[in-house]
């Protein structure tokens, strides 16, 4: 081997580490995951506004059993694009975690904000709580989970 | 803890970037990669074939319709091979002296 010195084995290290770094930048979930939760959403909101309260459970049901069946494949965040897959070592245990902590932490907000809505008067409280909320989640919702696998170092 | 063996083929700049991406996926296509590394498609493919050629990594052509891909992904031999580079490397920082 040529006779490399501390300073460019230490640029070589870098050069690993940033590449790394590179690649659990790819961890998360696809933009369609975000913009599908949006939308069961705000079908959420329409129902509990206006549906019946069966047609209510049966549909938190449903949409709580389609985003699990799709999330379970998901959740480690192994496959944000189609151009790779994320090894496990890289892909921190903590992502699922991160994604049903923000959850519940949206789920918190919407209560919150149709609770507000009500008190404030205005009509259809829930509707318009589930389309702020679902707005956040499908613009922002990848911009979320990456500050909150900072915050957790996941 | 990998055994410490300097590695000749990886470690110039760009291999090792590389090697170092692809040790950090399961797989990667190509296009990922070139636009990850900032490669023409072929320098990209120079770097994977002298890889692939010394067993480091295998290459995989793929076509889902009209969208054909190729995925690069290192064999154990190339994972094996970067780990002991990354030994080698540390070690040196450290202050072990070269490494074989």
């Amino acid at each position: 081997m040529e006779d490399l010195t501390p300073e460019q084995a230490r640029e070589a290290l870098d050069v690993v580490g940033r590449a790394r770094a590179d690649v659990a930048l790819e961890v998360g979930l696809p933009r369609w995951y975000w913009w599908a939760m949006a939308a069961g959403w705000v079908v959420l909101g329409v129902i509990g506004a206006v549906g019946p309260v069966w047609l209510t459970t049966v549909a938190t049901i449903a949409f709580g059993a389609g985003h699990s069946a799709v999330a379970s494949r998901l959740l480690d965040g192994r496959r944000r694009t189609r151009g790779l897959q994320v090894s496990r070592a890289v892909a921190d245990r903590r992502v699922p975690l991160a994604v049903i902590l923000m959850l519940l932490v949206l789920v918190a907000v919407t209560v919150g904000a149709a609770l507000a809505l009500d008190a404030d008067g205005a009509r259809h409280s829930q509707v318009w709580a589930a389309v702020i909320v679902a707005a956040v989640i499908g613009f922002g919702g990848p911009e979320i989970l990456q500050t909150l696998r900072r915050w957790m170092h996941a | 803890m990998s055994e410490a063996r300097f590695d000749e083929l990886i470690h110039p700049s760009t291999r090792l970037s590389l090697v170092a991406t692809l040790a950090a996926t399961d797989w990667a296509e190509f296009a990922y990669l070139r636009d990850l590394l900032s490669l023409s498609d072929s320098a990209l493919s120079k770097q994977l074939s002298t890889l692939e050629a010394a067993g480091y990594l295998v290459t995989e052509r793929l076509s889902a319709g009209r969208r054909r891909t190729v995925r690069a992904q290192l064999t154990d031999t190339g994972r094996d091979a970067f780990a002991g580079h990354v030994a080698a490397l540390q070690a040196i920082v450290g202050g072990d002296g070269p490494v074989g």
